[in-house]
């Protein structure tokens, strides 16, 4: 959820792009990492595998700036799209203000795209969230490929709510940042629309007024084995229902985990607002000194207690 | 709609300045007791909320969604186990080590030490520091907050401008 920090005078949030295994979701971080202007941007890591594949998430922080007195930030995180990780997929979606679905347009990925979806609707769930209450985006990726859906097709089948869609080439960047702009857009307005100046309701402070919000499952979270394909109806396929891949497969366009320095944001970073010394090294206050200084006189009569008492009778033993 | 915003306007953490420098205070004097090198107080979904001490050369927005992570993926293995979670982690480096502490239950206190202290001392004051920051927290939580805190007027129009100029019109 957002953090707002009027002491910082900071405004974070948190956008998660979701979807099938291979469908690109890495590949659009890479690309907003590769355009976005240095100075809004941080160090792009990532929790990956040998194979390059996603093992726990992406992240690259995004500073849009100064907003009304507000640096604002996004946290941008991809969650791993293969179905043996739910476990941890659920886990980086926890707290997002924004999802971007990316799908693969490719006719042969429609079952796929469509139980990632499903997926993404039960962990919405399972955090308390409402599909309806946060904005959500689709992206149609790979539409350079051959053999890909219409829009209209991938719409029929995936888009029954009417998210705002668009269609994107991630690997050349293509419909990436309109994308992420769109989302990012849809977030800042509901904030504005809940914290804006004429918001007299009374907001939240430190902690939440309401419980914890945990994952409405009390029960502990299983790594789920890959699920056969769901027995909802999909568009027109002529490939035979599968299901999802869940071994690692080279990624066409390899991640380098370990970056070059990282840049610093261009404010809030690293200027502290408040705090940012440098603590004093310093004895232990005189308080505790005399504490233990009793402590350690009371152990020494007990030692002397306990000395008189073995001579007395361990060494005339008649 | 208006239950669904009052919902999620219910999960959202808003600090204030005045609980900032009651935070900030806290962790100075922890630092001063624990001799640790910084203290970072970040919240469960990795954003940073404040920090004290030496962070020279530290990627903080990096750090802290990692910290988030480590402790999202531990609490999971807390529950397989049967445990609601595990409120004290530690990882320990040949130089510099990483405790974090789960304050209330929203934060988690991430102190960086090197060898100039031990982790037990760190373990120490900050159980203590913990507990005093949750009081506060609670303490905070019932207080209205004050109209000044409020996100400006123009902040739509200026968002707006600039999403314009980092992703183009």
């Amino acid at each position: 959820m957002v953090q707002i920090n009027f002491a910082r005078k900071e405004v974070n949030c948190k956008v998660v792009f979701y979807g099938p295994g291979m469908s690109g979701k890495t590949t659009n971080l890479e690309k907003v990492y590769e355009n976005a202007p240095d100075q809004h941007k941080g160090e792009l890591t990532s929790i990956a595998t040998e194979g390059d594949r996603t093992l726990f998430f992406d992240f690259l922080p995004l500073d849009l700036g100064t907003v009304a007195g507000m640096n604002t930030k996004f946290q941008l995180y991809t969650v791993p799209g293969q179905v043996y990780y739910n476990s941890t997929r659920k886990l980086v979606l926890q707290g997002a203000d924004g999802v971007i679905f990316v799908a693969d347009s490719q006719r042969k990925k429609m079952d796929e795209n469509i139980e990632s979806l499903e997926n993404l609707m039960e962990n919405l769930t399972e955090y308390n969230i409402n599909p309806d209450d946060i904005p959500i985006i689709l992206q149609y990726n790979k539409r350079d490929l051959p053999d890909v859906l219409s829009v209209e097709e991938l719409n029929k089948a995936l888009n029954p709510k009417g998210w705002p869609t668009f269609e994107a080439v991630a690997v050349t960047g293509e419909g990436v940042f309109p994308t992420l702009k769109a989302l990012s857009s849809l977030v800042l307005e509901n904030l504005n629309k809940e914290y804006g100046v004429a918001d007299d309701a009374g907001s939240p402070r430190l902690e939440e007024r309401a419980p914890a919000p945990e994952p409405a499952k009390p029960e502990p979270a299983k790594p789920e084995p890959a699920k056969p394909a769901p027995a909802k109806p999909a568009p027109a396929k002529p490939e035979p229902a599968k299901p999802a891949p869940a071994k690692p497969a080279p990624r066409p366009a390899p991640l380098t985990p370990v970056k070059p320095p990282p840049k610093p944001l261009t404010a809030g970073g690293k200027a502290p607002a408040t705090g940012g010394f440098k603590a004093p090294k310093a004895p232990l206050p005189q308080k505790q000194s005399s504490k233990t200084l009793v402590w350690v006189i009371v152990l020494i009569l007990i030692m002397a207690v306990v000395a008189v008492v073995a001579v007395l009778f361990l060494g005339n033993p008649k | 709609m208006e239950d669904a915003s009052r919902k999620i306007r219910e999960k959202r953490l808003v600090f204030y300045a005045e609980d900032l420098e009651k935070i900030d205070k806290y962790l100075l004097e922890f630092l001063k007791l624990s001799q640790a090198r910084c203290a970072l107080l970040i919240d469960k979904e990795g954003h940073m909320v404040t920090r004290v001490g030496d962070t020279e050369n530290l990627d903080l927005d990096t750090i802290s969604a990692l910290v988030a992570g480590s402790f999202a993926a531990t609490r999971e293995m807390a529950r397989i186990l049967g445990e609601v979670e595990f409120a004290d982690l530690f990882h320990q480096g040949k130089n510099e080590s990483i405790q974090l502490y789960l304050v209330g239950e929203r934060t988690l206190l991430t102190v960086i030490f090197n060898k100039s202290t031990t982790v037990g001392m760190v373990r120490l004051y900050a159980a203590e520091i913990a507990k005093k920051l949750a009081a506060l927290f609670l303490k905070a939580a019932e207080q209205k907050p004050r109209k000044t805190d409020r996100i400006g007027k123009d902040f739509g129009s200026s968002a707006k401008s600039k999403l314009d100029d980092l992703f183009g019109k």
